[in-house]
């Protein structure tokens, strides 16, 4: 009785501890740190120059998770896409991250392009092909504010104390920066960022460029499947690593 | 909650199926990119398909206090826009005859008129409908970004298009599927109650201009409003689908006449020529009151008496049917 009691309090502990950590204020655990090339090439080579820019970099492979069932009616979705494999290069005063995972369906479309004639004024208007179709995205997470030691905002899109901004990636729609101070908070804010995508053989490759991060930042990332209904909180994410 | 609630009351016996208001939606509202599918207000036939198709079997909406499950309706429930080759005709010299594009398969009022049959007689009547702007929105609470919003003063409920993303889980919730996406915009849209007509005193478009003077307009907690006594005084209008647990502030008169042909005089609820089943479904078992209620009202004006609710739902002018207050508007500096 005791024993099974005893059992119980640890593992009731090993719970709580990790769910502390994915709440906020924990240090990441040895073994989530990824390591940044000092790359001599320039930033727009590794964003725009493709795989052959990204060879000699060193590779991460990061395990994902799947987020549990946010909402009582959503459909289940299954493990599809279990890591990300992470490069990382600092060059010419940015931090390139690509992010490659494989996905065996290709979740992305052309948009239409839209005038700048007010549409009133126009014969022809551009049309709602499909109402019912996500796309494949991807994000990376980082504090707001950097340096600011072990203390890692909630996973969870950040917390009141620890604001975080999220460079999205989305296949069809492109790069847009957010900001956000926990689940639900997260907003748009009119700014975009240089990214870069290829397709090919089933496996994504994006590319983020960011701003430099000081070693000892932690970065997050996510991954949307569109063809699982993938969006908000419906993803894959790793938990924080930390820049070496 | 709300500090005040507009409303919307339809008298069905006075809709003619013109389409008037859906045009006067459209060309106010969804005359944009990415809109050409959707009609923020649509008049369709019922018993019907519905626009989206099956709309009211598809889920949403609350059982028990917790929100149900729902497909996404797909582009061929709701019909594809489609748009003619005029300028091959007109301007490029081309014999083709002007035909539409994509080729129309569905559409908001595919089976106009064709309605059901009750035994041998065919029976149909028509359903306008806008967004309920209900008092427990459930696309509300789906929304995990809380882009949409009810307003405090007047109920209207709205999706703020710089917060949404377009997750559509407010598609799925609503049980009366009445939010659209717009793929251009990557954000989801509903009607307004033009709430920015009203601000200005202006009735809303689909009711200043139905023809058939079946909407009346007002705040339903003011006893003056025209809504207010339709609902709460004479308790002849009642919302669709009660049951789905949102409680709508559209109301409907329910059509209560006439009985069967070569039965005048019955009344409707000895022989109906639609079945009340079918009004049941739509309206809850309140309709059987509802319908009795209206019959009464009936009999007292045809034997000289004098109807207030019958009067009122004649609705002659629009200082009858409509109680707009216009609202003080802060300007910002």
């Amino acid at each position: 009785m005791r024993i099974r009691r005893l059992l119980i309090t640890a593992s009731g502990v090993l719970l709580l501890s990790s769910m502390i950590w994915a709440q906020a204020g924990a240090k990441p655990a040895a073994g989530q740190s990824l390591s940044v090339a000092a790359s001599s090439a320039s930033a727009d080579s590794l964003l725009k120059g493709g795989p052959a820019a990204w060879n000699q970099i060193a590779v991460k492979r990061v395990a994902l998770n799947r987020t549990p069932p946010l909402y009582d009616t959503d459909e289940p979705a299954t493990l599809e896409i279990p890591s990300v494999d992470v490069r990382i290069a600092r060059a010419g005063g940015k931090l390139l991250v690509q992010l490659s995972w494989r996905d065996p369906t290709h979740d992305a479309i052309t948009l239409a392009e839209v005038s700048n004639t007010p549409p009133e004024t126009r014969f022809r208007k551009v049309q709602t092909e499909a109402d019912d179709r996500f796309f494949d995205a991807a994000a990376v997470m980082i504090p707001s504010r950097s340096g600011s030691g072990a203390i890692a905002p909630s996973l969870q899109m950040g917390d009141a104390e620890h604001p975080v901004e999220i460079y999205y990636w989305n296949a069809t729609r492109g790069a847009m920066l957010m900001q956000a101070q926990g689940r639900g908070t997260t907003r748009r804010t009119g700014q975009d960022f240089p990214a870069n995508s290829a397709y090919q053989n089933g496996q994504w490759n994006v590319i983020f460029e960011l701003p430099d991060l000081p070693v000892g930042t932690t970065v997050a990332f996510a991954v949307w499947n569109g063809s699982q209904k993938d969006r908000d909180g419906r993803k894959y994410f790793s938990v924080w690593q930390v820049l070496e | 909650m709300s500090k005040h609630q507009y409303a919307m009351v339809m008298d069905l016996n006075k809709c003619l199926g013109c389409q008037t208001c859906t045009i006067a939606c459209k060309k106010l509202w969804t005359d944009r990119d990415g809109t050409g599918y959707m009609y923020w207000n649509n008049v369709e036939t019922s018993p019907g398909l519905g626009y989206p198709r099956q709309w009211d079997r598809i889920g949403g909406g609350w059982k028990d206090g917790s929100l149900q499950p729902s497909p996404l309706p797909t582009m061929d429930d709701y019909g594809h826009a489609w748009e003619y080759n005029y300028e091959q005709r007109l301007y490029e010299g081309k014999k083709q005859p002007v035909m539409p594009s994509p080729e129309p398969k569905s559409g908001c009022n595919w089976d106009e008129d064709v309605g059901g049959m009750n035994e041998d007689e065919n029976y149909f009547f028509y359903l306008p409908r806008i967004c309920n702007h209900c008092t427990h929105p459930a696309c509300l609470e789906a929304c995990p970004r809380k882009a949409i919003y009810k307003r405090e003063e007047d109920g209207i409920v709205v999706i703020d298009q710089d917060r949404c993303q377009g997750y559509r889980y407010c598609i799925k919730a609503c049980p009366y599927k009445k939010i659209y996406f717009n793929e251009v915009t990557g954000r989801s849209e509903k009607c307004i109650f033009c709430y920015p007509r009203l601000e200005k005193g202006e009735v809303n478009a689909c009711a200043a201009q139905c023809p058939g003077r079946l909407r009346f307009v007002g705040l339903l907690d003011n006893p003056e409003s025209p809504v207010h006594k339709l609902v709460l005084v004479h308790k002849v209008a009642l919302p669709l689908f009660p049951e789905k647990g949102t409680q709508p502030n559209v109301f409907y008169v329910p059509p209560f006449n006439p009985p069967k042909r070569e039965n005048y005089g019955k009344s409707i609820q000895d022989d109906p020529r639609v079945p009340l089943d079918y009004l049941i479904y739509l309206f809850g078992p309140d309709v059987k009151d509802v319908i009795t209620r209206l019959e009464a009202e009936l009999k007292k004006t045809q034997e000289g008496g004098r109807s207030e609710a019958l009067q009122l739902l004649i609705g002659r002018d629009a200082e009858t049917r409509f109680h707009i207050r216009p609202q003080f508007v802060q300007i910002q500096l």
